[in-house]
């Protein structure tokens, strides 16, 4: 009953509400995760291809290494989303409209 | 001895790049920079003192030259020969006239830190005066007309600078703008005989020069209806009238000591003056080619002897002396003239040393007693010891007394001129060069030691000044400058002899060594010359004189060598004459204002008197009758073809065709240009802004939204 | 079967969790069923045999960048945080609403189609099952990253690297 297809479907749920919590949330910390379940969703189609489908371990690396960068931009984007309300007092992605000052 | 650019070049570099560091830095260093100047030239000094010592040293050679040349630019051009060398000329007369410029200068340079210390433009003296030595020391080492050229008006300009320095004074800035423009009149004829030779020649060095009069280039030239050789010696010699101070062109002269008193030793003594007797020198073989001599000949004797009266009148100390300058240039130039080469080159290193010690000793009174009216002063004598006994020997000199200098120099300049105009057969009517300047010569002793009895003799006639002076005492910078050069007015010096004439010999005849070494050009042994480039060194060994060559030129060098018997008489009765002129006038100086026992010439001739104090009209007649009458006029003329003629009509009528143009620009610019292009392109830019200002809205999330649906659309696209 | 149990609780703990991310009003129980939906898909990892991902998603995701969002989220003012300006500007509220709602619904709606007209075109190669045989993969894991990716890894440690002194370096307290 555990077929490719059920694990795609997974994946596909969750990359749609990944995108439907960037777009609706106006919070850039809640952006931050809606950006953790797409990559999250992407990971998760690499393992379940590279198991039913190339046999190698390869869909494995691509995961960790999903996993590694997404550490990354979460480090790197929470420390500008702490700058950027130091800055304006708020977290507001809309009031994010200027490229400086 | 070996010579490389890096022991001739200091020369002139040293005061230049003075000048340089103190334009831009003086005011930093200590002292103001003085120290640097002196030290720069002092070590040129050095530097000729090398080159004098091996040119005039233990042997003689009339031909040993230095001639080093490099290329300064070269346009030829398929057959077209377009080529300027720049180079070095140094032959026995560059070498002493080095010596004498920068020792003078060296002199004058040392003198002035004490003369000028409380001016509160002391380190600008000093950035002048390098200045200007550096010009001339390059004027003489120059090797061709155009480089003398570049220094030429390079001492101009530092002369206008120098004469001006005093610009609070409104006589200063004008006597500057009248040295500047009076010499530009001489200077404007230089360039055209400078163009002229080098149309014939293809060159103007020296050496090509000559090369070129040896071959006969000039020989049935012509231009506008004279000889090319006459035309071209005739303004270059118009360069030195102007230079030189010489009849018609010496009026800017006496205005020129309104600068400082060391720049006018500078100017009439070391450089400037001296710098177009020097070019009328090196050019003598063009005045030969050119028939000149006798117009110049009486050019200077007509300077000589006028000056010379109008000299008997003035009362300033330091006008005395700038006409006696005009006077004594006027006899160089009659000595280059009568052909006496030698002895006009003699007289121009002779003055120049006396006439600097004369100006010096005059620099010491006036800044003792802050005033130059002689008939306020008097018995300084006993104040002023030292500077009367320097101005005492100047003046012997400059008055023609036996065993001084001046009277070496002068009565040889005189026994040629009398030979030249009596004896050696021409029409008599050139007996008036000679007559013109033992009358100078006379009035020359006359007016100077009335100077010096004015001045240093007799009672103090103002006592407040008087009172005022202080003692004089012996210090390096204010008075041992005179006397330095007060030891070099003694004969003996430059010939050798006591008395300049055969008898009466100190040294033996080895010691004629200015006679030897100094001849005019002979042209014929610059053929074929050759000279070497800027970066070798010459190393060449001077050939000493054959032993008949030096004897017959220990002899007499003057005109017409062959007839040593008329030349002999001449000279004699020149000597002779000259010695009782010049004791005549100083005892005639000496019954008019000691004695008192006849009275001034002021009350026997006043009219004349009258003419003397304006000095014959000359300054009225440029500026009444050359200017008012002659330039202004013109000057008018030009304003109306200007105004009525160029301006009426080539100007209005391009306007008309102006206007027209105009406005089919304006509907042009108006419709094309400003409603469809540049409005055009506003409106456009504002369309798009109202499009793009709300998709370029700066909000993240709409982006994305656009992105998502983009791909959305691709995969659709690609899919279906 | 134990397969097939820990499959069904691992997708529904995702799948649910995910939604309650998208639909809670509180950024703080936001961040906590996050934690949820990413301790599901480590479950459907460990379905697909990926033992090593399983565990590094717990370590990474749930030990670090779940707990590093609850420390920004508490930096930045806690659960409902409303600036001034978004009242005199008329924004949007912070955790959205029913505009930005609808908007979010549309365009999932349209990726969701788009996702699905692909999926169907996969036929046959979705009905592959999953045999169930695992073996442990962490050596192979470790062999391949030393060897054939051993590139990626190096540049994956710069990044690293990158990220921490320069996040450290963009958030620090400047002086004025």
């Amino acid at each position: 009953m555990i077929s490719l297809a059920s694990y795609l479907v997974i994946s596909m749920i969750l990359f749609v509400v990944g995108l439907m919590v960037m777009i609706a949330r106006k919070n850039i910390v809640a952006i931050l995760l809606g950006i953790e379940l797409v990559l999250n969703a992407a990971a998760l189609n690499f393992v379940a291809y590279s198991k039913f489908v190339t046999n190698n371990l390869d869909g494995h690396i691509f995961a960790l290494f999903i996993i590694v960068v997404a550490a990354a931009e979460a480090a790197v984007g929470l420390a500008i989303v702490i700058r950027f309300f130091q800055l304006k007092e708020t977290i507001h992605i809309d009031e994010a409209t200027q490229l400086r000052n | 001895m070996e010579y490389s650019i890096g022991n001739i070049a200091p020369i002139f570099l040293c005061p230049f790049f003075a000048f340089v560091i103190n334009a831009f830095f003086g005011k930093k260093l200590p002292r103001q920079g003085d120290w640097l100047a002196v030290l720069a030239i002092f070590i040129s000094f050095i530097f000729s003192l090398r080159i004098f010592l091996d040119f005039a040293g233990s042997t003689f050679a009339t031909d040993y030259y230095i001639h080093k040349v490099f290329n300064w630019f070269d346009l030829s051009a398929g057959g077209q020969t377009f080529k300027v060398d720049m180079g070095i000329y140094i032959d026995n007369m560059g070498a002493i006239m080095l010596l004498m410029v920068t020792g003078v200068a060296t002199l004058i340079h040392l003198f002035s830190t004490w003369y000028m210390h409380d001016d509160p433009r002391y380190g600008r003296f000093f950035v002048y005066v390098s200045l200007f030595t550096s010009a001339m020391l390059g004027l003489v080492l120059s090797d061709n007309l155009l480089s003398v050229f570049i220094f030429w008006e390079l001492m101009g300009f530092c002369s206008y600078s120098l004469i001006g320095f005093y610009y609070e004074k409104e006589k200063a800035g004008d006597a500057s703008l009248k040295a500047f423009m009076t010499t530009r009149v001489g200077d404007v004829f230089f360039l055209l005989g400078i163009v002229a030779i080098w149309q014939l020649v293809g060159s103007v060095n020296f050496v090509d020069i000559y090369a070129a009069i040896a071959e006969g280039k000039f020989v049935g030239q012509q231009v506008l209806g004279i000889s090319l050789a006459t035309f071209a010696g005739f303004c270059v010699f118009m360069g030195t009238i102007g230079k030189s101070a010489q009849f018609p062109l010496q009026v800017w002269l006496p205005d020129a000591m309104m600068g400082p008193t060391p720049c006018s030793a500078l100017i009439h003594a070391a450089t400037m003056v001296a710098a177009g007797v020097y070019l009328s020198l090196r050019t003598y073989p063009l005045m030969v080619a050119g028939e000149l001599t006798q117009f110049i000949a009486l050019i200077g004797a007509i300077t000589a002897f006028g000056a010379a009266t109008i000299a008997l009148v003035q009362t300033d100390l330091k006008a005395v002396l700038a006409f006696s300058t005009i006077s004594q240039l006027g006899y160089m130039v009659m000595g280059v003239g009568v052909g006496s080469y030698n002895a006009a080159f003699m007289h121009l290193i002779t003055h120049a040393v006396f006439k600097a010690c004369l100006f010096l000793s005059a620099g010491s009174i006036i800044h003792s007693v802050h005033e130059q009216e002689m008939p306020k002063l008097g018995g300084l004598r006993k104040k002023l010891p030292y500077t009367f006994i320097a101005m005492m020997c100047c003046t012997l000199a400059i008055a023609g007394v036996p065993f001084f200098a001046g009277f070496v120099s002068k009565d040889r300049i005189l026994g040629d001129a009398l030979f030249w105009g009596v004896f050696a057969g021409q029409s008599k009517i050139w007996a008036i060069v000679p007559i013109l300047g033992f009358a100078g010569a006379f009035l020359t002793a006359f007016y100077m030691f009335r100077m010096m009895f004015l001045t240093f003799f007799g009672k103090p006639r103002d006592h407040h000044i008087y009172d005022h002076c202080h003692e004089e005492h012996i210090s390096f910078n204010s008075n041992v400058p005179l006397l330095i050069l007060t030891v070099f007015t003694l004969g003996f010096w430059y010939c050798g002899t006591l008395t300049g004439q055969s008898f009466g010999k100190v040294f033996g005849s080895k010691t004629e060594w200015f006679k030897i070494l100094v001849e005019a050009p002979r042209v014929e042994r610059f053929v074929g010359r050759t000279r070497e480039p800027f970066s070798a060194v010459d190393t060449r060994v001077k050939a000493e004189l054959p032993k008949a060559v030096y004897e017959h030129q220990t002899g007499y060098v003057g005109p017409a060598a062959g007839d040593e018997h008329g030349i002999h008489k001449a000279h004699l009765i020149g000597a002779i004459a000259s010695i009782f002129i010049a004791f005549g006038g100083i005892f005639l100086a000496f019954l008019m204002y000691i004695k008192g026992s006849v009275k001034p010439l002021a009350d026997t001739f006043s009219g004349w008197t009258t003419a003397l104090k304006n000095r014959y009209y000359f300054d009225d007649f440029y500026v009444g009758v050359v200017i008012q009458k002659g330039m202004i006029p013109f000057n008018r003329f030009l304003a109306w073809f200007d105004m009525g003629v160029y301006d009426r009509f080539a100007i209005d009528g391009w306007a008309k065709v102006n206007r027209v143009a105009f406005r089919a620009s304006r509907w042009f610019d108006d419709v094309v240009v400003d409603a469809i292009g540049v409005d055009g392109t506003g409106v456009a830019v504002n369309l798009f802004n109202l499009v793009l200002r709300i998709v370029q809205s700066g909000k993240i999330q709409f982006y994305f939204v656009v992105l998502i649906l983009t791909l959305a659309s691709y995969i659709w696209t690609i899919n279906l | 079967m134990f397969l097939n149990t820990l499959f069904v609780m691992s997708a529904l703990l995702t799948v649910v969790c995910a939604v309650l991310v998208l639909t809670t009003k509180n950024i703080m129980h936001s961040c906590v069923f996050l934690l949820g939906s990413l301790i599901g898909i480590a479950g459907l990892y460990a379905t697909l045999g990926a033992d090593f991902v399983a565990v590094t998603q717990v370590m990474v995701y749930v030990g670090g960048v779940v707990i590093l969002m609850l420390f920004a989220v508490m930096l930045t003012g806690g659960k409902d945080f409303i600036s001034k300006a978004q009242n005199l500007m008329g924004l949007a509220p912070t955790m959205g609403n029913t505009w930005t709602y609808a908007v979010a619904g549309l365009v999932g709606l349209v990726f969701l189609l788009t996702n699905i007209q692909l999926l169907s075109r996969l036929g046959t190669m979705s009905k592959l099952k999953n045999d169930g045989a695992f073996e442990s993969t962490v050596n192979k894991i470790g062999h391949l990253l030393v060897k054939d990716h051993v590139l990626s890894f190096e540049i994956s440690s710069v990044l690293l690297l990158g990220a921490l002194v320069g996040a450290a370096i963009i958030a620090r307290p400047r002086k004025q």
